[in-house]
């Protein structure tokens, strides 16, 4: 019977330790009842925003007061995280980050959120850069959910290798000056192939141009202002369109969709020598260059001046059960001061004027991209964006239907007046 | 040893040919993901990737421990626990059930093991949201019941105990203990557990990795308070990228429980015909 | 096994035994009811934590229901619209495509695994361990090294490809390559999961039989396909019904191959019901519509679990 003694002795260990499950949590803000007049606000966000410092003053200041910081890594771990709180109406942060993407498909059912000019919000209106505010509220003149925090402001990184092996200049304001608008990009695209290089193309693929495209449009994309969809009727869309497969059919595009094996191990092995990088997206393109291509990359404008992927916004849940303290904390960790901390120590891209002004910001620059000016040159990139107005399902009819149908096309699977009606046919299926 | 008589049995050179190129491919990328774990962040991009071991790994796991939020230690601790009570139980009740299910007869059999397997065909993905409300309901959410007692029972176990107790255990053994005196459960303790201890073996071993390895529901239902070890494994932050060393470190850590698990088990799966070759 | 003591006393105790009238109806009540009280933790548990998802997702799937927004009750209406809409066909068909090149080759692969493992052979626990090491893997690796093989231009696979002087194959952009990576994903991760259940199941067959075999003369492959594999009968039948049910609910090794996202290539060549239940319910935020998916997944899974039984039930006979 020695083996049901064992049994037991296994299943009492368990249970003991079972019972000791207390001790194996950390005892947090968040787990303890409130004392009296004790306010515990948590702040959901994903990768590092650098909010710990910011979070250490607050509470200085406010000592009623408790912050508790939560992140997961991945954009793709928070956001069913957070879309489950609210379908559950419970378990969300007193203020929550929403990435661009998100926050778009959120804005089709304002009333989970907070509107924050409830709160006396209109006043830090000139605390952000125009299109980012306007983007933060749900329609025209629809109820105001997120204040931003970051941006993706864009620019273009290069090889400076490759682009000498083609005989290009390499000097960034020389490479700046090649492609004022997209068809002189295009035309030192073809330069580029036209030299042996050994890369597969000259820009990684047409997806990212098409989006930088819509974005410098300004005024209106894929829905006008009644949010209808014109996708198929707005010249914009069709123009930007047009351009991208522009570049497909004249072999400038390099074929490998953003974040593939393709695209990632291409940064190392010179695949392509051109990517639209956003400022976010500079740490990316390090680690997957690697410390041996250190002082090859480059950061030069962007064709078409300006244009914007990414970034996010802090918004309160309608389920926070101290809306005005979480608008607080919210307000104060979009100031220009905050943006500037922020990025002092995580790095994202302030989305106030004032901070993008700041001198310490204007200072920066990167050693890994041959000591590039990022801070001037994405400053400058963020405040030339016009605002477009962008209907509830935007990023949903960018992402699933148009962005598809242009890599079908580039790979030869179908051809740019079919990859267009199927592109437009998904876009109403997404919209409904 | 007669066993080795059998010819079925018998190995060649062919046999050990064949079960090492099996493992080779099986074992691959687990070795590969130690590479990178004792590697810089920047080697997963080369072409052709490396092969071989660096000196990274010290540093890798030492950032792993230092990074307070991940609470990495903690996760371990709290997998072991769920995974441990979850496995026992499963093994349990699985054995009590199948054996039912295949060697005692009552009304509405049949019936009732169909609903059990119908139990596993259900997609999950879409339950989470009304679970995760029931637990919020009962309060449990962001505590470890949330993640253990939903799973102290199996469908998936019940139904493999019972196909495998209808071959291996006897009719006849079953009505033998009945007729010596014992009731239905020291006939289960007594008869039924010790035939079944490898496919027992077999189904806590695959228990125990699968709630070691779960993410989606201790992600959805508790929080960074309580992680298991997948949890952690989310948890090591970084600001926009994936730090693939820290992370296959963490994740190289995280496997070593499951193979001392698995050697625990293993000697149970080993036991048939070596022992009855002994024995007999 | 101590089967032979237990059936020698039992001979003599069966004549006592019947005369105790007290015991006796002990016995019966013990006969009666154990059977309930051994499945009852079963059923217990799953009324509370798995028939109210259940529920509630067939009562979520009567409606057009936001997933964080309003809801109205549309009756059977979701159903009606699912069978006209030609994305969930697509997916059925991806699904069941994937299904069948992935699990027949699988199964084989694992019954002839099992078979190794079951003989008389050194360092047993590393062997038995090391085809269980891809189902341990994490999914943040598994996917990092396929992408590293399937990859179009810096895959491994490409480059054996090219070496033999055929044309790279773009993985994700055909229907069938990508049908081809993704089964090769699957068999890699679950072979060795089956071939450890059937190497459980074998190591119950009585070595008796296999000895009566040898001395008839039987040779080792007759062996297994007339000793082995019909007494395995029922094991077979579990891992088939098994791979039925996680093979229609395929997830994870799509979405890996396809970079994280839901859309399955980009004509959806391999987008799996599954992923198209999730893409609605949790990124269009039709949870309405994504639960009478799911609804019609489930149905599906009954019927073909019904089919391969039979199959499985004629062709091990």
């Amino acid at each position: 019977m020695s083996q049901t003694k064992r049994f037991l002795a296994v299943t009492v260990a368990a249970v003991t330790a079972l019972g000791m499950v207390g001790a194996c949590s950390k005892e947090t803000a968040g787990t303890k009842p409130a004392a009296d007049g004790q306010i515990n606000l948590v702040v959901d966000t994903f990768g590092d925003f650098g909010y710990k410092a910011l979070v250490a003053q607050y509470q200085k200041d406010h000592p009623n007061v408790k912050v508790e910081l939560r992140s997961v890594q991945k954009l793709d771990d928070y956001k069913p995280k957070l879309t489950q709180y609210l379908a559950a109406g419970t378990g969300a942060g007193d203020v929550v980050a929403l990435e661009e993407g998100i926050l778009n498909e959120f804005k089709t059912q304002p009333q989970n959120f907070v509107n924050l000019l409830d709160h006396g919000a209109a006043d830090q209106q000139a605390n952000f850069l125009p299109w980012k505010w306007e983007l933060g509220k749900a329609g025209a003149d629809g109820p105001l959910i997120g204040l931003g925090t970051d941006v993706g402001g864009l620019a273009v990184c290069y090889r400076k290798d490759l682009f000498a092996k083609a005989g290009l200049p390499t000097d960034r304001d020389a490479v700046s000056k090649l492609w004022p608008g997209w068809d002189e990009f295009i035309s030192t695209g073809k330069k580029f192939t036209a030299a042996s290089t050994g890369a597969k193309g000259f820009v990684d693929s047409v997806t990212t141009s098409f989006s930088a495209m819509l974005s410098q449009a300004g005024e209106t994309n894929f829905y006008d202002r009644d949010n209808k969809l014109i996708a198929d009727s707005n010249p914009v869309v069709k123009q930007a369109w047009d351009t991208s497969m522009k570049m497909v059919s004249e072999g400038i595009s390099a074929k490998v969709p953003t974040w593939s094996k393709d695209w990632e191990a291409g940064f190392k092995n010179g695949s392509f020598a051109v990517t639209m990088c956003p400022s976010w997206m500079l740490g990316i393109i390090k680690t997957n260059s690697g410390a041996a291509n250190t002082g090859k990359w480059d950061v030069a404008a962007v064709p078409g001046g300006g244009g914007n992927w990414g970034g996010s916004w802090l918004a309160v849940p309608a389920q926070s059960k101290h809306p005005k303290e979480a608008y607080e904390l919210a307000k104060f960790l979009t100031t220009p001061e905050s943006h500037v901390g922020a990025f002092k120590e995580a790095g994202p891209l302030p989305s106030s004027p004032k901070a993008l002004d700041d001198p310490a910001f204007l200072a920066l620059t990167n050693d890994y991209f041959s000591n590039a000016p990022v801070g001037k040159i994405f400053g400058e990139g963020a405040k030339s964006l016009k605002p477009v107005v962008l209907g509830p399902k935007h990023q949903a009819v960018k992402e699933r239907a148009f962005e598809p149908a242009m890599q079908a096309v580039e790979q030869g699977k179908l051809t740019s007046d079919k990859a267009w009606q199927q592109a437009l046919k998904t876009a109403v299926k997404e919209a409904k | 040893m007669r066993a080795a008589s059998i010819r079925l049995w018998r190995t060649s050179p062919a046999t050990y040919l064949a079960l090492v190129v099996g493992c080779v491919i099986s074992i691959f990328p687990i070795y590969w993901m130690v590479v990178v774990a004792t590697r810089s962040n920047d080697v997963i991009n080369d072409v052709p990737p490396p092969l071989l071991p660096g000196g990274e790994l010290g540093a890798n796991v030492g950032r792993v421990f230092a990074n307070e939020h991940a609470a990495f230690a903690y996760g371990l601790v709290n997998s072991l626990v769920v995974s441990s009570v979850v496995t026992l139980s499963v093994v349990f009740f699985s054995t009590l059930a199948g054996f039912a299910f295949a060697k005692l007869r009552f009304r509405g059999r049949n019936a009732m093991l169909l609903i059990i397997v119908a139990t596993m065909m259900v997609p999950v993905q879409l339950g989470l949201i009304p679970l995760y409300m029931l637990m919020v309901k009962i309060g449990w959410n962001g505590s470890l019941q949330a993640v253990i007692v939903p799973f102290l029972v199996s469908g998936f176990g019940v139904f493999m105990m019972r196909q495998y107790a209808a071959e291996a255990i006897s009719d006849e053994l079953v009505e033998a203990a009945r007729v010596d005196g014992c009731s239905t459960f020291r006939i289960y303790w007594n008869v039924v557990l010790p035939v079944l201890r490898p496919a027992a073996a077999v189904l806590g071993l695959l228990t125990f990795m699968q709630t070691w390895n779960e993410f989606i529901w201790p992600y959805a239902v508790l929080d960074a308070n309580t992680p298991t070890v997948q949890l952690s494994l989310s948890l090591l932050a970084t600001a926009y990228y994936t730090d693939y060393a820290q992370v296959f470190a963490a994740t190289a850590l995280a496997t070593l429980p499951l193979f001392a698990v698995f050697i625990l088990f293993g000697r149970q799966i080993i036991g048939g015909i070596m022992e009855g070759s002994i024995k007999s | 096994m101590t089967s032979s003591s237990v059936v020698r006393s039992s001979a003599a105790a069966r004549a006592a035994g019947d005369r105790v009238p007290w015991r006796s109806r002990l016995t019966r009540a013990d006969v009666k009811f154990a059977p309930y009280f051994f499945i009852a933790p079963f059923f217990v548990l799953f009324a509370i934590f798995g028939a109210f998802p259940l529920v509630y997702t067939g009562w979520v799937s009567l409606h057009d229901w936001h997933l964080i927004g309003e809801h109205t009750f549309v009756g059977l209406g979701n159903y009606t619209a699912l069978f006209a809409d030609p994305d969930f066909w697509n997916a059925l068909k991806n699904t069941v495509g994937i299904f069948v090149i992935a699990t027949v080759p699988q199964l084989l692969l694992a019954l002839m695994m099992a078979n190794l493992l079951n003989r008389k052979i050194r360092g047993r626990t590393f062997f038995r361990m090391g085809v269980l090491i891809p189902n341990v893997t994490s999914v943040a690796a598994v996917g990092i090294v396929f992408g590293q093989l399937f990859a179009r231009d810096v895959g491994l696979v490409n480059y054996l490809v090219t070496a033999l002087g055929l044309d790279a194959v773009d993985w994700q952009a055909n229907t069938w390559s990508s049908w081809i990576a993704i089964a090769v994903m699957v068999d890699w991760r679950w072979t060795g999961y089956n071939t450890l259940i059937l190497l459980g199941a074998m190591q119950a067959i009585s070595k008796d039989l296999f000895e009566a075999a040898e001395l008839d003369g039987a040779a080792p492959r007759q062996q297994f396909w007339r000793i082995t594999v019909p007494l395995l009968r029922p094991t077979l039948v579990f891992t088939v019904i098994i791979s039925t049910i996680g093979g229609l609910q395929l997830f994870t090794e799509p979405v890996i191959f396809g970079n994280g996202r839901m859309l399955g290539g980009t004509l959806g060549q391999f987008q799996t019901v599954t992923m198209y239940m999730y893409e609605t319910a949790f990124q269009r935020f039709q949870y309405g519509y994504g639960a009478a998916i799911a609804w019609s997944l489930f149905g599906l899974i009954v019927v073909f679990s019904l089919v391969n039984l039979l199959i499985v039930r004629r062709a091990a006979r």
